[in-house]
């Protein structure tokens, strides 16, 4: 679906990060957890192409975007005020296959904190039991103290990284489903490992995106199909994959 | 007349607007009833599957679009087996973009589509600069275009449009070639050659260095391109390149095109090119004005 909807309300968390919240019923009834918009600010804006950007929450029929500043749109996108309008493409791409009553294991990186949140409220209605571990390069990169939390410079919660102990707490918990979104690096790291245990893993790409349907491969990531390796859209086949089908050393 | 019908050689075209290969495909039918369209063009084929380039694959400018696809595509059988019914249903102009490694291979494909009902006519991609050996070296030689167009115009009656690379020395001579050898129309512009460096490392950002160059920014460039071959040949144009509204397609009617098409424009837009239609429309009926009066009437008179 494509909609022009003005902005209704803007959270600014520090100074990377915001969110923008609209609000549309249709949208926010379509909208699963793991699934995406493209959104082009409307107005003054020089950039040519959308923003792939996930869905952080929703809450009635209320959408929420959790944003951090990187380049011209990003920021473009963080000037904006309540009222301006952004022209949404969506909801696009699949979404997380949420289970019942399991262990899981929620890990994020960075901004990848977002589509995790409208998850962990997704699997807490389907009675599961959510660990989330988050990391971060220092203390602005941190969302939640109630979760287990890691930055890179010790500024805030444990020094390391999310990989740092989590075999063990895999292990000790018991988990039997992990949720991932993050940089690429730690994507592979986790998969490795739970891989290794054998524990079912979906991981949530990203790549640079132009039509965010599917038609023109420009976000084709390798994916292993039946011992074959073929290229898929982040934006139609993802963005969410089994961990076991992505081929990281591309 | 309906002041918005054109023709693109044998086909008649109930607007100017159509796709540019590679920008479009059955997906955009959520957003746009297809039989309003000019024209459909398909993504390019290839005989065999095309697994298509390893990422990174697009890079954006300011105003620009770097890709690097590299024709990703599910090869002629599957095309005609899964794709190709799609597309039959819809009432509009259904043209077919392929490309191959040799003339044998692009006449083996034309042969075989020849088969399949409900195809109008075909794009001959002589110019894609993202893969080897196919298409582009064919594009650069005047001689080659020539030839390939002879051979493939004596095995059809559908139109056949030859897609012109702007990354040569002279466009002329190729259209010429092209027309001298049988073609129907010409479609222009391909994508320009471009690369990304990142000035940090000093990286190049695609793996096989060069790109192809679309978006807004190109427009001038095409342009020219379109006005200058519609000077030099007698056949119709397909025009491309930046072209993102109904003001810049009456640009290149005037400029000397038939029929334009809307290409990256649509990943920004995927109601790009029934606006434009309608956009088209009410100004013409406004200013009392038919397309077919403004192809290549680009002029220097004081208004």
């Amino acid at each position: 679906m494509q909609k022009i909807l003005p902005i209704n309300y803007i959270e600014k968390i520090n100074k990377d990060y915001f969110i923008i919240y609209i609000k549309n019923k249709e949208l926010a009834l379509k909208s699963k957890p793991g699934q995406f918009f493209e959104l082009l600010p409307m107005g003054n804006y020089k950039g040519l192409l959308r923003k792939p950007i996930s869905i952080y929450n929703i809450e009635n029929d209320t959408i929420g975007f959790m944003i951090k500043k990187i380049g011209y749109g990003t920021k473009y996108l963080s000037q904006l005020k309540v009222g301006d309008f952004i022209d949404f493409l969506g909801p696009l791409g699949n979404s997380f296959n949420i289970p019942m009553n399991q262990k899981v294991m929620l890990i994020s990186g960075g901004i990848g904190y977002a589509p995790l949140f409208y998850l962990s409220k997704e699997l807490k209605n389907k009675h599961n039991s959510v660990i989330w571990i988050h990391g971060g390069r220092s203390e602005k990169d941190i969302f939640d103290s109630n979760i287990m939390n890691y930055t890179n410079d010790g500024s805030y919660g444990k020094k390391g990284f999310v990989t740092s102990n989590l075999e063990k707490i895999l292990e000790v918990e018991k988990i039997e489903k992990v949720f991932t979104c993050g940089p690429q690096i730690m994507m592979k790291e986790i998969s490795k490992i739970t891989q290794k245990k054998e524990i079912n893993t979906e991981v949530s790409l990203e790549s640079y995106m132009a039509c965010g349907i599917g038609v023109c491969k420009g976000c084709s990531v390798l994916i292993k199909k039946n011992n074959e390796n073929v290229y898929k859209t982040v934006c139609k086949d993802g963005p969410i994959f089994n961990s076991k089908e992505v081929v990281w050393d591309e | 007349m309906n002041n918005i019908e054109t023709k693109l050689g044998k086909l008649q075209f109930q607007n100017p607007i159509t796709v540019a290969s590679g920008t479009f495909g059955y997906e955009y039918s959520d957003y746009v009833d297809f039989n309003k369209l000019g024209a459909i063009v398909t993504k390019t084929i290839t005989k065999h599957p095309k697994i298509g380039n390893k990422p990174p694959r697009l890079f954006e400018t300011s105003g620009g679009l770097l890709n690097s696809i590299g024709l990703q595509n599910p090869g002629l059988e599957n095309f005609i087996k899964d794709e190709l019914p799609k597309y039959r249903g819809f009432s509009t102009n259904l043209i077919i973009s392929f490309s191959g490694s040799s003339i044998s291979e692009f006449k083996e494909i034309l042969l075989r589509l020849e088969d399949e009902e409900g195809i109008d006519g075909y794009e001959i991609n002589v110019s894609c600069p993202n893969v080897e050996n196919e298409g582009l070296a064919f594009g650069v030689d005047a001689k080659i275009v020539n030839k390939l167009t002879g051979e493939l115009s004596k095995l059809t009656t559908r139109e056949l449009t030859i897609k012109l690379s702007p990354n040569v020395t002279d466009i002329k001579e190729i259209a010429k070639a092209a027309e001298d050898g049988g073609a129907d129309s010409l479609s222009l512009i391909n994508t320009l050659l471009g690369m990304a460096i990142d000035w940090k490392t000093g990286k190049i950002y695609f793996k096989r260095g060069l790109a192809g160059y679309s978006g807004p920014v190109i427009k001038p460039v095409a342009l020219n391109l379109v006005y200058q071959v519609a000077k030099t040949v007698n056949i119709p144009i397909m025009a491309m390149g930046g072209i993102s509204n109904w003001m810049d397609a009456l640009e290149f009617i005037y400029a000397g095109a038939s029929v334009v098409a809307i290409g990256t424009q649509n990943f920004v837009n995927p109601k790009i090119t029934i606006e434009t239609i309608n956009n088209l429309q009410n100004f013409l009926e406004e200013k009392k004005l038919t397309i077919k009066n403004l192809i290549g009437k680009a002029n220097m008179e004081e208004k």
